[in-house]
């Protein structure tokens, strides 16, 4: 009996810890598991703090090597006639393809361009849509917003020159937004124009911007972007009224010195409109721009190597070939360091506006963590550009004055038979003037295949340099095989492809 | 017949409280000897006194025994794991020298299923399982590896040849498109990691694959469970110590078959002509034989395992201590895997209705890890010798685009150590007569710590490291997990009855922290800590997650008169990863059993020893999806410069898509079994037909890029997958008078097919290879990630047959021709079409064992039939890498081939079509060993109960026309099964070994 009650009294303590356990299985806070040392959605996008971050991080594509680096530069100089693929013949076979308008839906460069590009975009459009509703204060908030809505722009503009009409997301997305069709060109040009002209609106000037905030996008870059837009367009009269109000801003002057341009002291210099930012660090921000064409092996991969057809075009003395062209045995331009032959390349040459100076590695670090930034607009460009369109409106007297720009600050102190100043006033004489001074001037600087597009000589002029273009087809990249079927057939292919 | 055997697995497993209290009141004595057939005696052969279950005695080392028979004795039963259990009558008998047959296979087995243990004749689950020493012969530190070709429904594929790395393990197919992989249960611990395991250590390994067994394991179950028991302390007189070792050697176990350096040059020359280059090499006859990679940087290596265990126990206490020391070196040179292994398994008898225990191991680990270099040595340049006259390294480059894989192997200096502990402890207290409760914690705390050095050097313009670099890792997940529950268990003259309730929760943390120095002021072992790092910007990182679980669990089991089976489960579960309104799963089960044959009509046959069917139906779910997958985390940092100065500005955004509305997966299945036993059980065949459909499968389905998103997809339940097969299980075991022979097979079928896909898609795409192109589709009617691409009609002769002929347009003569699937008379994507899938039709592995005298042998298969492999590797070439040597039947004019097309490095023949498709089927001799036991008549002497060595050799030959390393690679995602981006081989090992115990 006894015994039979203290098993029962022991019984039913058991019975209380295990029922106890139950119910405090049951709170609710048990399965409530919060990410840590993480922010989510649900809280971000409250701060000026966030709104700052979110567009640093758009920026930040800038320097994304899918955006800014290997393909890039396959696509803009390599795959025109500035620039052969460079480096060893074997090495790099997925660039080749653009030297030799092989590429395909299935080319790595086309594909990994398409997401670089959009990923940006995705980054612009979480600020665009998010930050308008922070409370902070209102001239940052819209200034901001309008940093985002170039970069938009900008991501767009290279996107359309490229591929024609695009899938147009200008808004963040959900999952269900697979089936998006491609937009016509003139319905991307029309967002394209809408987002630099409201960037225009809220964005200080270059010298309104604190010290700190140096290579911000400025009002003269949305202006000097919104030119080339019109250009592009060929609406010539909006290319010259915005071209103007960069130069009549007051805020840039041409360099002194071409060549200085792109040494570490050009960096954000007199000239710079629009300039990717990177520094040597070896924890971010930097780009591998300069490593892929810098001197190969110590200094990089050899990548771009500028054409004979490029070094044929400049005019005799042009003191631009020779600070545009590295060669084997030339001092580089920060004199530290001699070209030596790689007997494996074969005509080694460099591109010099990208080498890599040893000032721009981080302390003793590797090449693929380089300071260089990567000039994208330059005073120069929107001087030609308006030189242009005045020409094109019939007013090639005035053109004159901005070529000759150019052409003097270029010569600087050599003798004044060196690239004599242009003088006809030959409508069609002078358009091909300016384009040939806009090749040499812009040499190895990523303009001359959008150039060439824009005015409609691409088919001539590669077909011309002994390459295997093909009229309608070429014109455009393929879209990538891969967005295709993802998109379950919605994106259609260019035609050709 | 509840044998002694079935008390004593309950005691150790799930501890009931049987006490043996020894009463040595005696009135008669009698003594005697036990032996077995062939007159050896058996020593520690249980005796006890029927009825009285705490009388008995056992064997000593001659095989004798005294026992004082206790009043009103009748019936003695003399019991031996192995052998089969008499009862004599104490009247009958004079001469107490008994002679034990062995048991062929003991029908009655004790099966530890989820949360308790059950007879083996009442199963009405498909579980299979597996002896300890099945698993020993394989010299491998992986359990999951060793279980290879050993259980039918399971398939095993290395996931790498790399020492001290695991196995990727399927049970019965692939009905999830995320982790498939089971669930592990190590003496009552939930673990996804069990490569602490000793493989000394396990006694017995279960793997249950149908619903009625695994759903008691609810959302962790979808994917089959392997159940692992750990060996226990046993009552005896005195300790066994057991030794067992062994020293093996391995070799790189098939080499992939490249071109020489002159069949090289001629490829590449002929290659750049192809695509309008200038010839490379100007005289490819200069070359010779070369450089042969794959010999540069395999060699052989050792492998050794040494294990000592101590075990033994009274009433009290009974303990089994065990320390293991495991050391392998990779065949690629430069990396090593060391383990330490204590275990300490105790068990207490606190009273009589209370006992405790715990088992606990405790592993350090060191790991030397050299860069996996297969797939640059198989790419490399055979022209250019690895290190040039003053030995430095050569640069490979210029040809090949390749790194130098020896520098490669000589600079790196990557390390990991890792600290685990995984045990359990547990109560049983046994309340009213048939109550028990058990309250059991699990714990899991693994640490591991890496340091990932780079000296700076210089080899080739992408081959360098101009500042030296260290990382330091740090990660520890902890886990714990706390089972309750109450198991009422009763017997009545015609039923028994199993009731089990209970709840467990889990909590899982993970938290890395990491930091990189630079330009540390030495490069020896004694600089490489972060300390040493001179660098201004160091870096660091600390992350973590966690998740969360919370389930209720019930189960019954029924037994009506033996012959009529009936089990029913049930389980809840919570888990933190989904939202409110989806965080609840449910889970049932029901199955029942017909032992057909305790059938009165079956008493008068011969034959049939063993008959029974079952059938069941449950379901299961799956969670393995991270632990945050509703809703988008923000990423941070992403750095840009501003300002003068250049000053790091920090950036964050929001990279991923929310998913609110992510549910559970779901996997049904049906089961349906037959257990036959023949020739009083000499021939045993298990047959189990299955149906398994897995819905709401989640996945984080490839977007198009206007998403911008490219790494972390989100989570969506997108598809419908159905896996129906056969497992069959045959075993036959005799002897021819003092030769013992055994025979075994396991096979499995799958037929995997999509039955449908969510959100209107009519496929999904995955297999992501080289260009943004994907080799695999997903769609209603065919096997999951099954190729997809052109299929080839051989190759294009002449320039007039291409005129006449569909083509995409840009080919040549000497290019694949791709089939018009459509007939729309040109070549275009829409032409792309089913080319085969991954997942074989056939799974197998069977065994032939041999014992006569003291000689034992035994020789393992393993294979598997109708799989197709991509060999992706042949079709990424990003430079002039070297050719397998199927090049060497390119096209070259017409007439001249007409499957390999003229060599180039990319483009039209670089699709993907079944030009990289080749057949994965294989048989490989998975193991075959020979030992010799010393008899024990004469160990007895010694004192020793077993000596025994072997030699053995294992994976020494593998058949198939697969041209890569293996035909079984593991590839992680499931829509990319079967695609060959370059593995590290696998070895073959032979090794030498010994058994002691005493």
């Amino acid at each position: 009996m006894r015994q039979n009650k203290q098993k029962g009294k022991k019984m039913k303590s058991i019975f209380i810890i295990f029922i106890v356990f139950i119910l405090i299985g049951c709170s609710k806070d048990f399965l409530e598991e919060k990410p840590l040392g993480q922010l989510t959605s649900d809280n971000f996008f409250i701060t000026a703090e966030h709104a700052i971050q979110s567009v640093n991080a758009t920026y930040e594509s800038l320097r994304d090597f899918r955006v800014h680096v290997f393909a890039y530069l396959a696509l803009t100089d390599i795959i025109s006639d500035d620039a052969d693929k460079g480096s060893t013949p074997s090495d790099g076979a997925p660039v080749q393809v653009a030297d030799d308008f092989t590429f395909d839906a299935g080319s790595l460069i086309v594909d990994e361009t398409w997401q670089g590009y959009y990923r940006g975009i995705k980054r612009a459009n979480w600020v665009i849509a998010k930050v308008p509703g922070i409370d902070m204060d209102p001239v940052l908030r819209s200034r901001i917003v309008g940093e985002a809505r170039f970069l938009r722009a900008y991501f767009y503009f290279n996107m359309v020159r490229w591929w024609g009409g695009l899938p147009l997301v200008l808004e963040p997305l959900n999952r269900e937004d697979i089936r998006i069709d491609r937009s016509s060109v003139e319905e991307v040009y029309a967002a394209i124009i809408n987002d630099l002209t409201e960037a225009v609106e809220v964005l200080p000037l270059k010298s309104e911007y604190p010290a700190a905030d140096l290579g911000r996008i400025t009002k003269g870059a949305a202006q000097g972007l919104l030119a080339k837009v019109f250009l592009t367009r060929k609406e010539y009269d909006k290319t010259v009224e915005m071209g103007m109000a960069v130069i009549n801003s007051g805020q840039y002057t041409l360099a002194p010195n071409y060549a200085r341009i792109w040494s570490k002291e050009g960096e954000n210099g007199p000239e710079s409109i629009f300039e990717v930012q990177a520094t040597p660090s070896l924890i971010g921000g930097w780009s591998q721009f300069n490593q892929v064409q810098g001197i190969r092996p110590s200094r990089g991969w050899g990548f771009n190597r500028p054409s004979d057809d490029l070094v044929r075009t400049y005019e005799p003395g042009d003191p631009r070939r020779e600070a545009t062209v590295l060669y084997v045995g030339e001092v580089v331009p920060d004199g530290s360091y001699v070209v030596p032959d790689n007997p494996e390349i074969f005509n080694e040459r460099y591109n010099q506006k990208a080498w890599v100076p040893d000032s721009e590695r981080a302390a003793g670090a590797g090449s693929d963590q380089g300071g260089g930034n990567i000039r994208i607009l330059r005073y120069a460009d929107v001087l030609l550009m308006v030189a242009e369109a005045l020409n094109e409106l019939g007013q090639s007297d005035q053109a004159l004055l901005y070529i000759n720009m150019i052409r003097d600050r270029a010569r600087g102190t050599l003798p004044p038979q060196i690239l004599r100043p242009v003088t006809t006033t030959d409508q069609s004489e002078l358009r091909e003037l300016i384009w040939k001074e806009r090749r040499v001037e812009l040499g190895m600087e990523q303009h001359r295949w959008f150039d060439l597009l824009r005015t409609d000589r691409a088919a001539t002029v590669m077909q011309a340099h002994g390459k295997n273009f093909v009229p309608g087809k070429n014109e455009l990249l393929p879209i990538p095989q891969s967005q295709i079927d993802l998109s379950a057939g919605t994106v259609t292919q260019n035609p050709g492809y | 017949m509840i044998n002694i055997y079935f008390h004593h697995r309950i005691f150790r497993v799930l501890s009931l409280c049987l006490l043996f209290p020894f009463s040595l009141i005696g009135q008669e004595t009698i003594t005697g000897t036990v032996t077995h057939e062939q007159g050896e005696p058996l020593i520690g052969v249980n005796i006890i006194v029927k009825d009285m279950a705490n009388q008995g005695t056992v064997t000593d080392l001659d095989g004798s025994f005294v026992l004082d028979l206790p009043a009103g004795a009748t019936t003695l039963i003399f019991s031996y794991t192995g052998f089969q259990t008499q009862e004599i009558s104490i009247a009958d008998r004079i001469d107490w020298n008994i002679t034990l047959e062995s048991a062929v296979l003991t029908l009655d087995q004790i099966v530890v299923v989820g949360y308790g243990v059950q007879r083996k004749s009442d199963l009405t689950g498909a579980i299979s399982t597996i002896e300890s020493k099945e698993l020993q012969r394989i010299p491998t530190s992986s359990f999951e590896q060793a279980l290879q070709g050993k259980i039918a429904g399971v398939q095993v594929t290395p996931s790498s040849g790399e020492p001290g790395r695991g196995a990727e393990i399927r049970i019965r197919g692939v009905g999830t498109l995320n982790d498939a992989s089971p669930l592990y249960v190590v003496d009552g611990m939930l673990l996804d990691d069990i490569s602490f395991i000793n493989l000394q250590d396990v006694e017995s390994v279960e793997v249950l694959k149908d619903a009625s067994a695994t759903a008691i394991y609810g959302s962790r179950g979808a994917n089959g469970v392997i159940i692992i028991t750990t060996k226990k302390g046993t009552i005896s007189d005195k300790p066994t110590v057991s030794l067992s070792t062994y020293t093996g050697w391995q070799q790189l176990a098939n080499k992939i078959k490249l071109t020489n350096a002159f069949e090289y040059a001629t490829l590449a020359n002929e290659l750049a002509v192809n695509e309008r280059r200038p010839t490379i090499f100007p005289d490819p006859s200069i070359f010779g034989e070369g450089v042969d990679w794959q010999d540069e940087i395999y060699g052989t290596a050792t492998i050794q395992n040494h294990s000592l265990a101590l075990r033994g126990g009274n009433e009290a206490i009974r303990y089994q201590i065990s320390g293991d020391y495991f050391n392998q070196d990779g065949i690629q040179h430069g990396s090593n895997f060391q383990r330490f292994t204590l275990r300490l398994n105790n068990e207490y008898t606190v009273s009589k209705h209370v006992n405790i225990g715990h088992n606990l191991a405790i592993v350090r680990d060191w790991e030397t890890i050299s860069p996996d270099q297969s797939g640059t040595a198989y790419r490399a340049d055979p022209t250019i010798p690895p290190r040039a006259e003053d030995g430095t390294f050569n640069d490979l480059t210029t040809n090949a685009s390749t790194g130098n894989p020896i520098a490669s192997i000589f600079y790196a200096n990557s390390r990991n150590k890792g600290y685990r502990m995984v045990g359990n402890a547990y109560a049983d207290i046994k309340l009213f007569k048939n109550f028990t409760y058990r309250s059991n914690v699990g714990l899991d705390i693994n640490q591991t710590r890496g340091k990932f050095f780079t000296p700076v050097f210089f080899v080739s313009a992408t081959q360098r490291n101009d500042e030296s670099v260290l990382t330091a890792t740090s990660d520890q997940i902890q886990s714990w997990l706390w089972d309750n529950t109450l198991t009422f268990y009763k017997e009545w003259p015609n039923h028994r009855l199993t009731v089990l309730g209970g709840t467990t929760s889990q909590v899982y943390n993970s938290e890395n922290l990491s930091g990189t120095g630079r330009a540390l002021i030495g490069d020896t072992d004694e600089f490489l800590f972060l300390a040493a790092a001179t660098s201004d910007e160091p870096s660091n990182s600390n992350t973590s997650f966690q998740w969360s679980m919370l389930s209720y669990l019930f189960r019954v089991n029924y037994t009506y008169k033996d012959k009529y089976l009936f089990t029913g489960s049930f389980r809840a579960d919570g888990s933190s990863r989904f939202g409110a309104e989806n965080r609840y799963g449910y889970f049932p089960s029901l199955a029942i059993g017909w032992n057909v044959i305790n059938e009165p009509f079956m008493a008068n046959q011969q034959l049939l020893t063993r008959l029974k069917l079952r059938t069941s139906w449950g379901v299961i779910g799956n969670d393995k999806i991270g632990a945050y997958p509703g809703r988008p985390l923000v990423n941070s940092p992403y750095y840009y410069a501003l300002g003068p100065n250049e000053k790091l500005n920090v950036g964050a955004t929001i990279e991923g898509l929310p998913n609110p509305t992510i549910q559970w997966e779901e996997t049904s299945q049906f089961n349906f079994g037959f257990e036959l036993g023949f020739l009083n059980n000499r021939l045993l065949a298990e047959i189990d037909y299955y149906n398994r459909t897995t819905d709401k499968i989640l996945i984080d389905l490839a977007l198009p890029g206007h998403f911008g998103i490219r790494d972390n997809f989100p989570f969506v339940n997108a598809a419908k997958v159905q896996n129906r097969g056969i497992d069959l299980k045959i075993d036959w075991q005799d002897n021819i008078n003092k030769l013992n022979y055994s025979a075994g097979i396991v096979l499995s079928t799958v037929k995997n097919e999509v039955l449908e896909l969510g959100e209107n898609k009519s496929e999904l795409i995955g297999g992501a290879l080289s260009g943004g192109r994907f080799g695999t589709r997903t769609i209603p009617g065919l096997p999951i990630g099954a190729f997809y691409g052109y299929s080839t009609e051989g190759i294009f002769q002449t320039a007039e047959e291409i005129a006449s002929q569909p083509t995409v347009g840009v080919e040549v003569p000497g290019d694949l021709r791709y089939a018009d699937t459509n007939g729309d008379g040109a070549i275009t994507t829409a032409d792309r079409t089913y080319l085969g899938s991954a997942i074989p039709d056939l799974i197998w592995g069977a065994t032939i064992g041999l014992e006569y005298g003291g000689f034992d042998f035994s020789i393992d298969f393993t294979g598997q039939q109708g799989n197709l492999i991509f060999n992706a590797k042949k079709q990424a070439r990003f430079g002039t890498y070297n050719f397998d040597v199927s090049y060497l039947d390119r096209w070259t004019g017409p007439g001249s081939s007409n499957s390999e097309p003229r060599v180039t490095n990319g483009g039209h023949n670089y699709e993907v079509s079944d030009r990289f498709l080749e057949d994965g089927s294989y048989w490989r001799l998975r193991n075959i060993s020979i030992g010799y036991a010393i008899p024990s008549r004469i160990l007895t002497k010694f004192n020793v109960q077993q000596f025994r060595v072997y030699v053995s050799g294992t994976d020494i030959f593998t058949s198939t026309k697969y041209t890569g390393y293996a035909p079984e690679f593991s590839s992680g995602d499931v829509l990319s099964v079967g695609i060959d981006r370059g593995i590290y081989p696998v070895a073959k090992t032979y090794n030498v070994g010994l058994n002691v115990s005493f």
